[in-house]
């Protein structure tokens, strides 16, 4: 029997409020704010932070997103070296439809494999649109396997439907759509109930069974009236997260599993309907009671102004430059520069990055041992700078002792540069670093924890 | 025991444009007027000169890449030229090339000029070429040395008050120099107040971009006296490389610069030098920010580490103190064109040691030290100057 194993939630730090949205357009706003991925992240990098706690030991990684970074480059293959795993690692790559997330966990789920899902959406809304409003930006990541110890799986169900609803073409930078009564009815919310009404009848379950709902929503709305057709009651839906977070595509229902399966009791099942061209509907029954600790973050960073939204969101973009780095010297470096190893002394236990062949402190050039690095650490100094051009300033650059030895140097994000300290806990994080003409490029960057 | 360099190794002359923005100077207009007003100074003719070593750090549109970029400005054609590139302390380790190879006995008479276009260049502050492709993103050069202040600051007290004496000081040194880049004093509260560049550094406490070149002549001690009798001699010489990523090497302290306190121990030892504070006359030190400036004081002995903000404060580094460091008017002041920085320095020690510096000479200058501080504070080196 598979199932459920762990699960994991990375929501950026920075929001953007709807008023300052609406303000720009000199328009009304709808309330709250939306999640947005900082000018240093992408769906890659918001995928590796949900997935990095996860990874340890699995045989598969799949990432699914419809704002993959690159068309031709496996972002799962990447994220998995980011999180150190062999090369023996089954990744894939899911997109193409709003319901990869639900799709990749599908598949994931039926290979029996330990497996992590990790679902990742960074979409663009056209300024002025109504998408521009709603859009936010997430991850979610669902460990799967056999013997799960947080939900096992009842049942699955598919559906396909090629109907015209929400759509990007390759060449599109935003989302095309006919919004209307019709496209929610027909699409939607004709999928979601009948995915629905299959698995409870596979399951042979009455809807008052369901404890819980994780059910995709197109516009914080639509899935009241959805999961009423389903004859679920209202007080058992999860919050689809409008008013924080946003809607947030493909993580979407891996984000609402999650919320979930940590307030789940023991015995609930727990319904997860991902909805695009069709849908992927699984029903889990937890095992256990969950954690109870993804609470919405309260440390959300807001953006001072949309203008500022704008100019973060297009800086990587229109600062393309740089040079490109060989493949040469990126299959060299990666064990350092991806994988985040470094050198152990034997003689004298100096552990120090990058990798290197001779010892630091006792001169040692016999039989270093490369070893992974933990990825968080303590400031034993840091500088606040103003000259190096970026699109917030000051750009703090920090060296970080490592948990366990090793000493790096890195930028510091999602900062208030006024808090830095030394001494201070950080981890390190996966951010996007600069474009190139032909790539763009990812290091290691560090946070407060 | 090695052999000591002390008095094997004369400097005849030396050459010096004015610093600053010097638009409508080439690379090659410097070279030429630096090298020239040091063949004048040592009153020789340029086919005397035997051998040369150019000291450039940063090649651009065309001008100093290798030994060519010195051959081709001075058309000093079928002789040995080296280029020297070693961060920072480029100059000074042309100077120390130069001085061995005279010490040798291979050479009697060289040339040794520094020389560096800044201003050509359309970015601000320095470009690292060659450097990793991202491990170092939002490095820069003031960057690197906050760093290290920060953590100074942080294990000894202080800050930025600190700072200010010293861009205060280097400042009225340079209001004496005209061939300064700046030669205007500056208040406290104005180096106070200017916009911060890198934490704890303000605008105030930074060296500026600047065009320029230098230029000694060295023979051999014991021919000196064929060209003048007020020659100076070189009495000791240090070199000491430390890490180049010191952000990465968990045993650096970051309180200080071990390769100036190896470099300096190399070149007291040379000199005979037992107390430095004591037999020093005055000192050229890098100081490419102000807080090098005061770990300098310390990593060269003129004080102990963690008091450099006292031995600024009590004056002591002053044009009239016990000590006087940077009467030039230092990196801070008179410039940092950084290839030419070094020999800028021994320009500066000589003149000073010939007494013939004008407003800012420092009383019975006997004995002077040049200390060059390049990348990360990984390469020191420090020269020791005196008369006969």
């Amino acid at each position: 029997m598979s199932g459920i194993t762990g699960y994991s939630v990375y929501i950026p730090r920075h929001r953007l409020s709807r008023e300052a949205i609406a303000a720009a357009w000199a328009t009304k706003a709808p309330s709250g704010s939306k999640a947005v991925a900082h000018f240093d992240e992408d769906s890659l990098t918001l995928g590796h932070a949900a997935a990095a706690p996860l990874a340890s030991g699995v045989e598969a990684l799949y990432f699914a997103s419809t704002t993959a970074p690159y068309w031709q480059r496996s972002a799962a293959s990447l994220i998995a070296a980011c999180c150190d795993l062999p090369a023996e690692v089954a990744t894939a790559d899911f997109g193409g439809s709003l319901r990869c997330g639900a799709t990749a966990l599908r598949a994931a789920l039926d290979t029996g494999k330990r497996a992590v899902v990790v679902a990742s959406d960074t979409r663009q809304g056209a300024p002025e649109s109504a998408e521009e409003m709603l859009f936010g930006d997430a991850a979610a990541a669902i460990a799967v396997g056999p013997d799960p110890g947080i939900a096992e799986l009842v049942a699955a169900v598919s559906r396909s439907d090629d109907f015209p609803d929400e759509w990007r073409r390759d060449t599109d930078a935003y989302v095309q759509s006919f919004t209307s009564k019709f496209s929610t009815a027909r699409g939607y919310e004709a999928n979601v109930v009948a995915a629905g009404r299959a698995l409870l009848e596979q399951a042979g379950l009455e809807p008052a069974r369901i404890a819980r709902v994780a059910l995709v929503s197109p516009d914080g709305r639509a899935h009241l009236g959805a999961a009423l057709a389903l004859g679920i009651p209202a007080g058992r839906i999860e919050d689809p997260r409008l008013a924080d977070v946003g809607i947030t595509g493909a993580a979407m229902p891996l984000l609402l599993l999650a919320q979930a399966l940590d307030r789940a009791s023991a015995g609930d099942y727990i319904l997860v309907i991902g909805y695009g061209d069709g849908a992927d509907a699984m029903l889990f029954r937890a095992v256990r009671n969950g954690d109870r600790r993804l609470a919405p973050d309260p440390h959300g960073i807001p953006y001072p102004s949309y203008q500022i939204y704008r100019k973060l969101r297009d800086y990587l973009r229109l600062r393309v430059g740089g040079a490109e780095v060989s493949n040469v010297l990126w299959e060299r470096e990666e064990t350092q520069n991806v994988r985040l190893h470094g050198t152990r002394c034997p003689r004298c236990g100096l552990v120090q990055f990058p990798i290197a062949r001779v010892c630091s402190a006792c001169r040692n050039a016999e039989g270093l041992v490369e070893q992974p690095l933990a990825r968080r650490g303590r400031v034993f100094t840091f500088t606040k700078d103003f000259l190096y051009e970026a699109p917030i300033q000051p750009t703090v650059m920090a060296v970080v002792d490592l948990d366990g030895g090793g000493r790096f140097l890195c930028q510091m994000t999602d900062v208030d540069a006024g808090g830095v300290e030394i001494g201070m806990e950080v981890e390190l994080v996966l951010r996007r670093m600069r474009e190139s003409a032909a790539s763009h490029h990812y290091y290691w960057k560090c946070r407060r924890i | 025991m090695p052999e000591s360099i002390k008095d094997k190794v004369a400097i005849l002359g030396v050459g010096c444009t004015k610093f600053g923005e010097n638009f409508d100077q080439s690379f090659e207009d410097l070279v030429v007027d630096a090298a020239y007003a040091a063949f004048a100074d040592a009153r020789i003719e340029p086919e005397r000169v035997e051998a040369a070593w150019l000291g450039t750090f940063s090649p651009y549109a065309g001008h100093g890449k290798a030994s060519v970029s010195l051959a081709d400005a001075l058309r000093l054609y079928g002789k040995p030229i080296s280029r020297v590139e070693n961060y920072c302390a480029t100059g000074t380790d042309a100077f120390r090339n130069a001085a061995m190879a005279v010490a040798s006995g291979m050479h009697d008479v060289v040339l040794v000029l520094g020389a560096e276009k800044l201003r050509d260049r359309p970015i601000r502050g320095l470009s690292w070429e060659g450097g990793h492709p991202y491990q170092h993103d939002g490095l820069t050069a003031p960057g690197v040395f906050a760093l290290a202040a920060n953590r100074y600051f942080y294990r000894f007290g202080g800050g930025r008050e600190a700072l200010a004496k010293v861009a205060v000081k280097n400042h009225h040194n340079g209001s004496l120099n005209p061939k300064a880049h700046f030669q205007m004093e500056v208040s406290e509260e104005q180096v106070l107040e200017a916009p911060i560049v890198a934490w704890p550094f303000g605008l105030f406490d930074c060296c500026p971009t600047t065009d320029g070149a230098a230029a000694a002549i060295l023979c051999r001690a014991d021919m000196a006296r064929q060209f003048r009798d007020d020659y100076v001699l070189v009495k000791g010489l240090g070199l000491a490389v430390t890490s180049g990523r010191p952000w990465y090497d968990p045993t650096f302290e970051y309180v200080g610069f071990t390769a100036t306190q190896a470099a300096a121990k190399q070149a007291y030892t040379m000199a005979g030098v037992r107390d430095p504070c004591k037999e020093i006359d005055l000192a050229e030190v890098h100081d490419c920010f102000t807080w090098t400036e005061i770990s300098n004081y310390e990593d060269l002995g003129f004080c102990r580490k963690g008091e450099g903000a006292h031995f600024i404060a009590e004056g002591r580094s002053k044009l009239e103190g016990d000590l006087p460091v940077n009467p030039s008017g230092g990196l801070k002041s008179f410039g940092h064109p950084i290839g030419a920085s070094g020999v800028r320095m021994i320009y500066e020690v000589v003149t000073q040691l010939r007494a013939e510096a004008g407003p800012r000479q420092v009383r019975d200058a006997e004995l002077g030290l040049v200390h060059n501080l390049g990348g990360p504070g990984a390469v020191a080196c420090v020269v020791i100057l005196g008369n006969q």
